[in-house]
């Protein structure tokens, strides 16, 4: 469902992402994990048609993004890290202007956007505009525009943040269920737990370059330590010790 | 750190704008020194009785109102929407000495533009008059004057804040920012003596007059301690220039202790807690609502031209800033109305009177293709990544922006247009052709600054006066000086060539309207293609 080849991207002397190669099939929750900077939303963007890789290639729904970008746009749907908003509309005036760019037909676009309200109990908060939302409710708004037109891939950048523990769980069970139909949810985190729970494939990038890739228990047996936790994983493949981070807060006593 | 910020850049653009702005500073500053040298030469010459304590106190008066409306903007401003405040309000500080240097942040930014304004004049002056003290000690008067204005504005800000809802601040600022410059200008126009004179006509040896304000030069107010103050400075009484600077000095610091003091305690008494947010939101079902599917236009287009007329329309400072031009033509034009029309109609029939006719028009599709056109793409903000995922392409958002600029400002344009024509009565032919041109004008110039637009397009705007790009707007201003002064040649040409070769002036008239709505459409539609092309090199990283 998603392929990448030598995926790059370089911001002249910055090499954001280099050589990602990537296969993600069809019914699969795929967390995509990093350290800050590592080039996760770098990535997304890439895939999403946001970003025009520097080298490489990327087919997502079985379309070559860069060929035909409008055509892979229309199997995708995308929710950001902190999603910006059109403040002047309300969230049932944006569901219906992003369901009219995904080109889904009036009457089925409204029973959507009626459906999905209620499942991320926004229905009575419909027509109050989106500036007076909280970053919980926009996220949902986010989610609910990308479901609207039935994408095939779903890409969410850290869709988790804002959520409170009970829409957290809410959107988990979304996620299963839209992967339970076939379909394929790439998503990236930084919460390991979520991923540890949810994926059913994780990938870890540092510095651009993709570390590891695999279901967990391929990735301990990476590490090579079999009953470690993910973030043991993950802080062994990054190169993060929890004892640089002791030795930073002693010096900031002294 | 501007120029550093510059400089670091290394944005060609950046700098090429900085050395013009700079270049501009410096022609404005050599202007205002080669005046004030004229007029001290001529004064030398020919002595006039003057009262310059009334002069000076009045054009202090004058400075009160724009201190009272830049000082609401900055404290507005500081109060809702620089975060910079709350960090030092939580720090280890007296809160009385954060608002406190808040409002002499404030006097000192005064200071700067008063000298900026004013420091060729005086420079002059103090060589002119061999006293080299006139700009320190007018630096002085700057200095104290505001003083006063800013603490009691700071004061009256504090109890405003309390009624604006959090998340409206920004366009609360906004909007007093546009009322400040449609005030000024408005002013401006009422007052001006060199706009004042009705119509055309001039009264014979009757100087115009400046409006007068006796009280401006009272011994109460701080308007005539500045004023005397500033009188005894030119004519070197250093008594009498120290006596009513130490009045305002006095007075001044009194009301900055007073104002302090009691800005701290307002503050702690948590006068400034923020009101509660109303649920701001639309009448619901009962409401008519924009939903169906608009005639002519696909359903993607539709939506873009529905939403973007819903953002504009309820954003206050938008809807301010799309009606100010409107407002504005028809105070302008109403105030001057009958003068304007009876001498047009002396013209008689023809075109001639039908394209003076267009001015009104004209003006307001100047303000309305910058203020619509060239911020219908920017107008998308950091949401621009909802258009750029979705299965569209660039010319269709444009496409889009087309049609939710262009239609209503032809049809403003038109209306205005027609308007005039039937007021002015210069033949049924002539007024029709010119309606026409002027709406397909209309519709060809405001295509292309939406083009312009897409190519100096600002998506990371978070107050609605950073929408546009200032190298766009000179373009656009530029490219739309090109168009008028086309279409008035060729129409000119028109007029000669029928009176040359005996054409009938209706077919070299029309000749020449064809010539300029299709130029004017070719570049129309080049400056989409080229706004095209940057857009789909657009990275939204």
């Amino acid at each position: 469902m998603l392929s990448t080849r030598l995926l790059t991207k370089r911001y002249g002397s910055l090499t954001a992402v280099e050589d990602l190669d990537l296969e993600v099939g069809s019914g699969e929750l795929f967390g995509f994990l990093g350290p800050n900077g590592a080039g996760k939303t770098t990535t997304i963007k890439m895939l999403v048609g946001l970003l025009r890789p520097t080298s490489g290639n990327a087919r997502v729904a079985g379309v070559d993004i860069l060929a035909e970008p409008e055509r892979a746009k229309a199997r995708i749907g995308y929710v950001p890290d902190a999603a910006t908003l059109y403040e002047k509309l309300s969230a049932r005036e944006f569901l219906e202007f992003s369901g009219d760019l995904y080109h889904v037909e009036r009457r089925l676009r409204d029973r959507r956007i009626e459906a999905l309200l209620k499942l991320f109990d926004l229905h009575d908060r419909g027509n109050d505009f989106l500036s007076g939302y909280s970053r919980g409710m926009r996220q949902k708004v986010s989610l609910a525009a990308a479901l609207l037109h039935d994408p095939q891939v779903l890409f969410l950048d850290e869709p988790t943040v804002g959520l409170d523990p009970q829409s957290a769980r809410q959107m988990k069970d979304i996620l299963q269920d839209f992967v339970r139909e076939g379909k394929t949810v790439f998503f990236s985190t930084h919460i390991l737990e979520i991923a540890e729970r949810m994926c059913t494939r994780l990938a870890i990038i540092n510095h651009g370059r993709l570390v590891a890739i695999g279901s967990l228990q391929e990735l301990r047996h990476i590490v090579g330590q079999d009953g470690q936790s993910l973030e043991q994983i993950f802080l062994e493949l990054t190169g993060s010790r929890e004892d640089d981070v002791s030795a930073v807060l002693r010096g900031l006593e002294e | 750190m501007f120029l550093n910020q510059t400089i670091r850049s290394r944005k060609p653009g950046r700098i090429a704008g900085t050395i013009v702005s700079a270049a501009i500073i410096v022609i404005a500053w050599s202007w205002e020194a080669i005046i004030t040298w004229v007029g001290v030469q001529a004064s030398q010459r020919a002595p006039l009785q003057l009262d310059t304590v009334h002069l000076l106190s009045l054009a202090f008066l004058g400075y009160t109102g724009v201190l009272v409306f830049s000082s609401l903007v900055f404290s507005l401003n500081a109060l809702l929407l620089n975060p910079d405040l709350d960090l030092l309000l939580a720090a280890p500080r007296p809160v009385e000495s954060v608002l406190a240097g808040r409002m002499v942040v404030q006097i000192l930014r005064l200071l700067l533009l008063s000298l900026v304004f004013t420091l060729p004049a005086l420079l002059v002056l103090a060589i002119a008059s061999h006293n080299f003290l006139i700009p320190a000690l007018f630096a002085t008067l700057y200095l104290l004057y505001p003083v006063s204005v800013v603490v009691i504005i700071s004061l009256l800000s504090l109890l405003l804040v309390r009624f604006i809802p959090v998340g409206r601040g920004r366009e609360i600022v906004t909007l007093f920012g546009v009322i400040l410059a449609l005030g000024i200008n408005l002013l401006n126009f009422l007052f001006n003596p060199a706009l004042r004179d009705p119509g055309f006509a001039r009264r014979p040896g009757v100087p115009p007059s400046l409006p007068d304000v006796p009280a401006a030069s009272a011994t109460w107010l701080p308007s005539g301690w500045a004023g005397r103050s500033a009188a005894a400075i030119l004519r070197g009484d250093w008594p009498v220039a120290l006596e009513w600077a130490l009045v305002l000095l006095a007075v001044s610091a009194v009301i900055f202790a007073a104002g302090t003091i009691l800005s701290g305690r307002l503050y702690l008494a948590g006068w400034i807690q923020a009101v509660p947010p109303r649920r701001r939101r639309l009448p619901g079902l009962r409401a008519p609502r924009l939903s169906g599917p608009l005639p002519l236009l696909s359903p993607v287009l539709a939506s873009i031209v529905i939403k973007d007329w819903r953002m504009r329309t309820r954003d206050v400072a938008q809807l301010v800033r799309f009606m100010m031009p409107v407002v504005l033509i028809f105070i302008i034009f109403g105030l001057r109305f009958g003068g304007l029309r009876s001498a047009v109609r002396s013209l008689g029939e023809g075109p001639a009177p039908a394209m003076v006719g267009l001015i009104p028009a004209w003006i307001l599709l100047f303000s309305l293709s910058i203020s619509l056109g060239l911020t219908a793409v920017s107008l998308e903000g950091k949401s621009i990544w909802i258009y750029a995922v979705s299965p569209n392409t660039t010319l269709r958002l444009l496409q889009g922006k087309c049609w939710s600029t262009a239609v209503p400002t032809a049809f403003l344009v038109g209306l205005v247009a027609l308007t005039a024509e039937i007021l002015i009565r210069p033949g049924w032919l002539w007024a029709a052709t010119a309606v026409l041109l002027a709406v397909a004008q209309a519709v060809t110039v405001t295509t292309l600054m939406v083009g312009i637009g897409a190519v100096f397009a600002r998506f990371d705007w978070t107050d609605t006066r950073r929408m546009l790009n200032p190298i766009g707007a000179f373009i656009g201003v530029g490219l739309f000086a090109v168009i008028t002064g086309g279409s008035a040649l060729l129409l000119g040409i028109s007029l000669a060539l029928a009176s040359a070769t005996r054409f009938p002036l209706i077919s070299t008239w029309l000749a020449a309207m064809t010539v300029s709505i299709g130029g004017a459409v070719a570049v129309a539609i080049l400056g989409l293609l080229i706004g095209n092309e940057r857009l789909r090199g657009l990275e939204l990283g």
